[in-house]
């Protein structure tokens, strides 16, 4: 199912998340399905644990990998509501949740994704979204004005 | 051309007594005193006299076959001498096409009988006939059909409307033939029949550059798209709306069928997603040329990587929101800049792309912002899918002496430009007047445009061995698979 560019570019892409300083994530390989997923456990600026995932689509780098956040599970908004509830959102930065209702962070819309896009910069995003959540929580103020909106280039 | 019932009915029988050198009740006479031709009838109280036109000559019906079909079924014809036959019946009768000429029949059909010879018998209720009388030599070109066996036969096409039957005028057409001669002094017709060009995405400019090449002789497409035509469509795709419903792939099939009944049609109606790319993958590896006129980067991406690896060239064609203009990539992989490149090196002409669709609208916005539907104008589309025609054509005939081969050195840009109208808010919008500018860039001009390839793009580059590089790190040492860590 993988070609080689793409277990090359696994590889490659595990190697440069632990040299950019992302130790906290690492693109595992389920034996069983042959499936493929970059994930991790990472901390806010305040303190509060958050987990990402990244599973990796068979069409990668082409095509553009989803982010969930994965824990804490359900994730609620200020005012109360679950952000899953909230489907693709703008002013969450949030695209359509899985299918277990984990929440998609919006990273790269596919308009704009190309396969030059490593997922050390994916994570970046995630990390940002993190903090803006908690800036949303504590001003209940939308999350997008935290956050500006994705350029092209980063 | 008179439109009187009864004058018309004097020219048609006048006419038919020249015709068959027979007296009839009416004939056209000199009238020396108005100068001019006029029609009259014995027996006429008053005899009738009007001017023939030239129209006049052309207001019998006719009735067209194909002369092929009557050969392939000329052993049929021999045993039965008789051979049903169907027409779609055009305006009002007044042109009956047999239906096996063409893909889409009119909504009214004509049940018929070719009948070999006059001793032959229609079936009770056969209200058109066409009788094949054996003759020597041709006696009108158009209605003269030579049979396989050598036999010459003269088509005499009779219908019955009411208590009367009246003659139309038959005509034997050589499809392929007759298509063939009028492009072979223009083009390579005997080289474009065997090639092969997988459309991905027959919208309004896929569909047009799907047609155009049908009229130039291509001979074998895959068309690829997932969407039904629906009735906004209508006003910019060239299927219309007695097709509504009906996939897009099935529509352009039809219409190609229409400029080329020889061409081999395959149809996929999907949209390519990593999950077929290995159903797509053999059609692109067996064409010669691929369009990918989609409206969404995810599947050009995906096209891009298959073409790169099956190495096959690549035409990429879009218009800009509302078609204010559009652009052409051509790739030639490996040689040229791919479409990576091309986001990588022009991210903004790039994304700039037409809202033709809900799906290309939620595609570049979150579904609770909604992106108004927008599209172009087709005559800002038509453009567009013209270049892209060209550009496929030049590369389907690269290895001819065609004439298109003068215009090398005119379309060695990778990428072209054109614009429509100067669109407030963008790049373009003090582009000066046309009319104004003869050395200036304006609208309705086309302008290649080079760049270069990235020889570190992660679709045509070495983007593993650079991005490895960079970090101090030998692809040569990551193995045939990468030992990561399971996870349970």
């Amino acid at each position: 199912m993988w070609s080689y560019d793409q277990q090359q570019r696994l590889y490659l892409e595990n190697e440069v998340l632990h040299q950019e300083g992302f130790t906290q994530f690492t693109v595992y390989r389920y034996q069983a399905t042959d499936t493929y997923e970059a994930s991790g456990t990472t901390s806010s600026s305040s303190g509060k644990f958050y987990m990402l995932a990244i599973p990796i689509p068979s069409g990668f780098p082409q095509q553009r990998p989803p982010m969930y956040l994965t824990y804490p599970f359900p994730l609620y908004t200020a005012s109360g509501s679950l952000v899953s509830s909230l489907g693709t959102s703008h002013d969450m930065h949030t695209l359509t949740p899985s299918s277990a209702g984990q929440v998609q962070i919006c990273h790269w819309r596919d308009d704009r994704w190309r396969s030059a896009i490593m997922l050390h910069k994916v994570f970046l995003k995630g990390l940002l979204w993190i903090e803006a959540y908690e800036q949303h929580l504590a001003t209940g103020r939308p999350l997008a004005e935290f956050v500006s909106t994705m350029k092209e280039r980063i | 051309m008179t439109t009187d019932p009864q004058q018309q009915q004097m020219i048609r029988e006048a006419m038919k007594a020249i015709a068959e050198r027979r007296p009839g009740r009416s004939k056209l006479v000199y009238d020396k005193t108005k100068r001019t031709i006029v029609a009259v009838t014995e027996g006429s109280q008053t005899p009738r006299a009007l001017n023939i036109t030239a129209e006049d000559a052309d207001m019998f019906a006719v009735a067209t076959l194909s002369s092929r079909w009557l050969s392939d079924q000329w052993g049929t014809i021999i045993r039965d001498r008789l051979l049903r036959i169907r027409f779609s019946s055009w305006d009002e009768g007044d042109a009956l096409t047999q239906c096996d000429l063409g893909a889409q029949p009119a909504s009214s059909i004509v049940e018929g009988v070719v009948l070999l010879g006059e001793g032959t018998a229609p079936p009770a209720g056969t209200n058109l006939r066409v009788v094949l009388r054996s003759g020597k030599r041709p006696v009108s070109e158009g209605s003269t059909f030579v049979a396989p066996d050598g036999s010459i036969h003269h088509a005499v096409t009779l219908r019955r409307i009411g208590g009367s039957e009246e003659s139309l005028d038959t005509d034997f057409v050589d499809l392929q033939p007759e298509l063939a001669i009028r492009r072979a002094t223009l083009l390579e017709t005997q080289v474009l029949k065997n090639k092969a060009v997988v459309l991905v995405g027959v919208g309004t400019g896929g569909a047009h550059a799907a047609i155009e090449l049908a009229k130039c002789g291509v001979g074998r497409f895959d068309l690829i798209d997932p969407d039904r035509l629906t009735v906004g469509n209508v006003v910019r795709h060239p299927g219309g709306v007695s097709q509504v419903g009906r996939f897009k792939v099935q529509v352009v099939r039809d219409l190609i069928h229409e400029k080329n009944p020889d061409a081999q049609v395959t149809i996929h109606p999907v949209a390519v997603s990593a999950e077929n790319l290995e159903d797509i993958r053999p059609l692109i590896a067996a064409a010669h040329v691929v369009i990918c006129g989609t409206d969404g980067r995810p599947s050009k991406l995906l096209v891009n990587r298959l073409c790169i690896e099956e190495n096959v060239i690549a035409v990429y064609g879009g218009a800009f929101r509302r078609a204010f203009g559009g652009q052409v990539l051509r790739v030639r992989p490996r040689t040229s800049p791919c479409h990576e490149c091309f986001v990588a090196a022009m991210p903004e002409e790039s994304t700039d792309v037409e809202i033709s669709s809900q799906a290309a609208a939620d595609a570049v916005a979150y579904s609770d912002r909604p992106v108004a539907i927008e599209p172009g104008l087709s005559l800002d589309v038509l453009p567009i899918a013209n270049m892209i025609t060209k550009l496929a054509l030049m590369e389907l005939l690269a290895d001819t002496t065609s004439t298109l081969g003068i215009l090398k050195a005119d379309y060695a840009a990778p990428w072209y430009l054109w614009l429509n109208r100067p669109e407030p808010g963008t790049a373009y919008a003090d582009w000066p007047p046309m009319s104004e500018s003869s050395d200036e860039m304006t609208i309705n001009r086309w302008y290649g445009v080079d760049f270069a390839r990235d020889s570190d793009c992660p679709a045509c580059g070495d983007f593993i061995a650079s991005i490895a590089a960079s970090y101090g790190l030998d692809p040569k040492t990551f193995g045939d698979l990468p030992s990561l860590p399971s996870k349970e």
